[in-house]
């Protein structure tokens, strides 16, 4: 467990420091701060607009920020040699793998926590210090970071077997069919004349792909008129689904990892 | 090796089969009954692929955002066809947006006007079709219902029982805004449910009331006043009438309607160039404040009917009205007994297309719609008036309304073949110019005199 | 002696498009005694690194077996003991010599700061111990790689090309620091190419090329075969007839006598001889073999052997 914990604080303190994710981070960071003049531009919805807008940038931005990171993160180690000094520890690959990812979704955890305290900044100036209403929001942001540690761990486990440019289109391709996925099995399902194929394609790809249109729970945030009976049970259960699925992505990313010429 | 890799295998699958079944038996159920987007983005979203991807990307919310800011910056400029489809697509990509649903609605029904200030009618059912979708999308949240209602009750402006049911159910939900109630008490009204108006200003002002003590807030005082003002002056307007006496079987009935007053109703219109309609109307009532519609349609419109269209008939919301119909609806302005109104339909061809034969022309008036002293005068149901010739019982259930039309062809209106030379006119037979009869300039408004020595 | 490191057969292979199945590592059979400092030799491409990974556990063998201080390759027992230094190590280079070493000690599951401190004053950081790795330079960069190979206290380290791309200084530092692990008994297994730092430090060598041992056992030995050069003035055609030494090339002209023979000829008696035949030797000179010859010559007997057995030239 130490080293676990050690290679995820390593992890953590390298991926903080990179640069091309501060670039990424700061860039979101900047539309945060903006964003108030784009709810402004809509003179009769201009607090759910800006709550809309403020919540797809943090997603959009821990999105990049989730591929990011993972994609280079083992290539990196093995080009760099250093998982050779790690690995020549007393240290199984499936904790060096476990650490790589406990400290990419500690540094996303970082990051996004960081947006969420500027949105949460942000919306009480803009809303004449409605701290309340803008904490919410961070039920959206929590949720996002399940979305976001799913995401992660289907790029760990791409970077045990396929190169990092192919894993960034790989797991984003993921990530658009996995949020795509379901919401068009809901609509095809509501359909009389749609054929039995689509629907059975649909209901395949919505169980087998990783769900992560879960966690887009945004919208009854942004649009407070709609109430949601218990969302608590469905963050709850939405977080387990997820646990399950990031345990199934990266027991394969071990056996992959395992069973590869490092 | 090779039985690390069949553990391998069975946990993987183990793993693999139990989160389906997580995911299927226990979250997603849920999800779809509360999580999932309503608005159906695949069946004809006109969303492109990229944007289709990047909206379920789970961006849609920020999608209809951004969109929604283009959108008003085209309402800003008055581009009003560019951000119909943007308005469309906010409403598909965030269906719980309802202030785009209300706007988008208001907008459709509205801002589509001709030089002359004349809204497209065309696309009021699909305002409607809107309304009611958001409501689809938006069960528990009184505005789209409330909203609906508006279009009924402002825009329709004829079929006051929609408003009514609309604004009951807007009632219905908790988060209705307690100074919206006062339209239902209104919509009641103009239904001739007067009982129910009454009673509904009663409650509101005992809402209003209770609030004010309860808050010492000064808006429910407010709110409170101006119900006690409505339900005086309904009070003194049905007192008036006989309506509660009445009511207690005493004394003649409707003795302040009675005997039904002649309004003495006629027309003519005359096409005094290619696609200009001069319309002329009698109207026995002094002095100012009557409205007589008048409607240029297809002969073959859809679901017209007596100077009205079923304007429920939409299901789905399509952007484009249907572009080869013609629809124009004019209100004549009535003063001193005269109103005359010309119509210039050549400036806005794709409003007024004239793509068929036969055009029928008509006139109407009811008294729903009439402002309060018409409504005194001749009761909400019209019970007070009657005319010789134009009075209809058919064209609204249970109302005595004025109705008469005319048939009109495409040469006709356009002036062509043998009509360039000639200007086309129809009219009453008992029309007459009131330049005969009324020497009066038109900026005087006539008073009739209550003194019996003068003629009123 | 116990063996500290003992393969049998040890093979890796790969599937190459162009060459089938290549063998970069080819039935190797090595044996490392414990306490020596052992040179693992071969040109670039040798399977030098492979050979090491593989005993690392890093790698899989394709076939053969090995073993480490008696335990099978792979056993994370003996991860504990053990260290690897790699070739042109890349650090963490946001951690300072102190963080990175912490950092290190904790994958043993030890947290000691006062370890970490006496390493780094061993060698030599402990000034820079504050400074990031990225301010560090390369000498920097490999005795803090060696601190880090020492934080186990290991019985066995590995060292992959320890001096590659360092200047003379840190050459020496590097050098020093090795023969110090020798005197504390702990077993070297040195991969490398700079030969002549090897033969400086090392016990025994291997020497490997395209896979295959060549040559394998103590640095004496392998280099023994040198040879002697007699010369001397004032010699006679009879004297000259009369040297017998096996392997001996001898030249007479005017009187100067050279006798090129091997060094465990016996070189007193024919020094005897030239002295009472009224001769006198003008030098001696031993012409010792150097492991850089030895190298050059297993390499190119290796080159041809391949060649004649149709293997292909790298």
């Amino acid at each position: 467990m130490k080293q676990i914990i050690a290679i995820a604080g390593t992890t953590i303190g390298e991926a903080i420091r990179r640069k091309v994710l501060l670039v990424i981070l700061l860039v979101g960071l900047v539309f945060l701060i903006v964003a108030p003049s784009l709810g402004a531009l809509s003179a009769r919805s201009e607090t759910t607009i800006l709550r809309a807008t403020m919540l797809g940038i943090i997603q959009l931005t821990s999105a990049v920020i989730a591929i990011v990171l993972t994609v280079y993160m083992i290539p990196n180690e093995i080009e760099r040699r250093t998982i050779y000094t790690i690995l020549s520890k007393p240290v199984q690959r499936w904790q060096f793998l476990l650490g790589k990812y406990l400290g990419a979704v500690g540094a996303l955890a970082l990051m996004m926590l960081f947006m969420t305290i500027v949105m949460i900044a942000v919306f009480t100036g803009m809303q004449n210090g409605d701290f309340g209403r803008a904490v919410t929001l961070a039920q959206a942001t929590m949720m996002f970071f399940v979305q976001m540690s799913l995401l992660a761990a289907v790029a760990v486990c791409f970077s045990t077997f396929v190169t990092p440019l192919v894993n960034f289109f790989l797991s984003g391709g993921i990530y658009l069919a996995g949020s795509l996925f379901a919401p068009m099995f809901d609509s095809l399902s509501k359909q009389q004349n749609t054929s039995q194929f689509s629907k059975t394609v649909t209901w395949a790809m919505t169980t087998f792909l990783p769900n992560f249109s879960y966690y887009n729970v945004q919208n009854p945030l942004i649009n407070p008129s709609s109430t949601i009976q218990n969302p608590m049970s469905h963050y709850l259960f939405a977080t387990g689904y997820g646990l399950m699925y990031i345990s199934l992505l990266l027991f394969i990313g071990h056996y992959m990892f395992d069973h590869r010429e490092v | 090796m090779k039985s690390k890799s069949s553990r391998f295998l069975v946990w993987a699958f183990g793993l693999f089969v139990a989160q389906g079944i997580f995911s299927n038996a226990v979250v997603l159920p849920k999800w779809q009954k509360e999580f999932a987007p309503k608005g159906d983005i695949f069946a004809g979203s006109g969303l492109s692929p990229d944007q289709m991807l990047f909206a379920l990307g789970g961006f849609r919310e920020m999608v209809a955002g951004i969109l929604w800011v283009r959108a008003d910056s085209f309402f800003d400029d008055g581009n009003y066809d560019a951000m119909l489809p943007l308005i469309r697509l906010c409403t598909i990509l965030d269906p719980k947006q309802l202030d785009i649903f209300s706007v988008g609605m208001w907008h459709i029904a509205y801002n589509f006007t001709d030089e002359g200030n004349r809204s497209d009618r065309r696309y009021v059912p699909y305002a409607i079709a809107l309304g009611k979708e958001a409501q689809r999308n938006n069960p528990d949240t009184y505005e789209p219902f409330f909203e609906t209602g508006w279009l009924w009750f402002n825009k329709v402006d004829d079929d006051y029982d929609q408003a009514v049911k609309n604004f009951e159910e807007a009632e219905k939900r908790e988060d209705m805004l307690a100074a919206r109630k006062n339209l239902l008490s209104v919509a009641y009204q103009r239904t001739g449910q007067i009982d129910k108006s009454l009673d509904h200003w009663y409650s509101q002002w005992d809402l209003q009331d209770k609030n004010w003590r309860d808050t010492g807030d000064m808006i429910p005082k407010q709110q409170r006043d101006t119900a006690e003002n409505n339900l005086d002056t309904l009070i003194v307007r049905m007192a008036q009438r006989g309506y509660f006496a009445q009511k207690r079987g005493e004394g003649i009935q409707n003795y302040d309607l009675y005997p039904p007053f002649d309004v003495g109703f006629a027309a003519k219109a005359a096409v005094v160039g290619p696609g200009i309609l001069k319309v002329d109307c009698n109207w026995n009532i002094l002095p100012a404040g009557t409205r007589i519609r008048c409607i240029l349609r297809d002969a073959d419109y859809p679901t017209a009917k007596f100077a009205d269209q079923d304007w429920d008939r939409e299901t789905g919301v399509k952007l484009d009205p249907p572009k080869d119909m013609t629809w124009m609806q004019e209100a004549i302005y009535i003063k001193n007994r005269h109103g005359m109104r010309k119509i210039d339909m050549t400036r806005d061809q794709t409003m007024y297309p004239f793509t068929k034969d036969k055009y029928v022309l008509e006139f109407y008036w009811n008294p729903r719609s009439a402002a309060g002293f018409m409504q005194d005068k001749l009761g909400f149901l019209g019970e007070g008036m009657t005319d010789k010739n134009y009075l209809n019982l058919q064209a609204r259930q249970g109302q005595r309304v004025i109705y008469t039309s005319f048939t009109l062809t495409r040469d006709q209106i356009l002036r062509l073949g043998e009509w360039a030379s000639k200007v086309p006119t129809v009219q009453t037979p008992n029309y007459v110019d009131p330049n005969e009869t009324l020497k009066e300039k038109d900026d005087v408004i006539l008073v009739p005199s209550l003194r019996n020595d003068k003629k009123g | 002696m116990a063996a500290a490191i003992e393969t049998q057969k040890l093979t890796k292979s790969y599937k190459s498009k162009q060459l089938g199945i290549v063998n970069v590592v080819d039935n190797l059979d090595l044996y490392v005694e414990e306490g020596e400092i052992f040179g693992f030799l071969g040109p670039n491409g040798a399977g030098k690194t492979t050979t090491i990974k593989m005993l690392l556990g890093i790698i899989y063998p394709t076939s053969g077996e090995g073993y480490v201080l008696g335990k099978e390759i792979g056993d994370m027992d003996v991860h504990k003991i053990i260290s690897y230094l790699p070739e042109r190590p890349y650090y963490y280079e946001h951690m300072t010599g102190t963080e990175l070493l912490r950092f290190y000690d904790s994958l043993f599951g030890n947290n000691d700061p006062a370890k970490v401190q006496r390493l780094l004053e061993r060698v030599n950081l402990a000034a820079d111990a504050t400074k990031t790795i990225s301010q560090y330079s390369k000498g920097m960069q490999q005795r803090v790689g060696l601190a880090q190979s020492l934080l186990n206290d290991p019985k066995l380290l590995f060292l992959d090309e320890p001096t590659g791309g360092l200047d003379p200084i840190a050459h020496t530092e590097i050098r020093d620091l090795i023969l110090n692990f020798r005197e504390e008994g702990r077993t070297v297994f040195i991969s490398s190419h700079e030969l002549s730092e090897v033969e400086r430090i090392c016990d025994r060598v291997a020497i490997i090329h395209r896979g295959v041992i060549r040559r394998q056992g103590k640095l004496t030995e392998l280099l023994k075969g040198g040879r002697v050069e007699v010369e001397a003035e004032g010699i006679t055609k009879e004297f000259e007839d009369s040297i017998k030494i096996e392997g001996a090339i001898i030249s007479l002209k005017d009187g100067r006598l050279i006798v090129d023979m091997p060094e465990e000829a016996d070189v007193n008696s024919l020094l005897d001889g030239i002295r009472s035949s009224k001769g006198s030797v003008t030098s001696v000179i031993p012409r010792r073999k150097r492991l850089e010859d030895l190298f050059v010559e297993t390499v190119r007997d290796s080159s041809r052997v391949s060649m004649a057995e149709g293997g292909v030239e790298a």
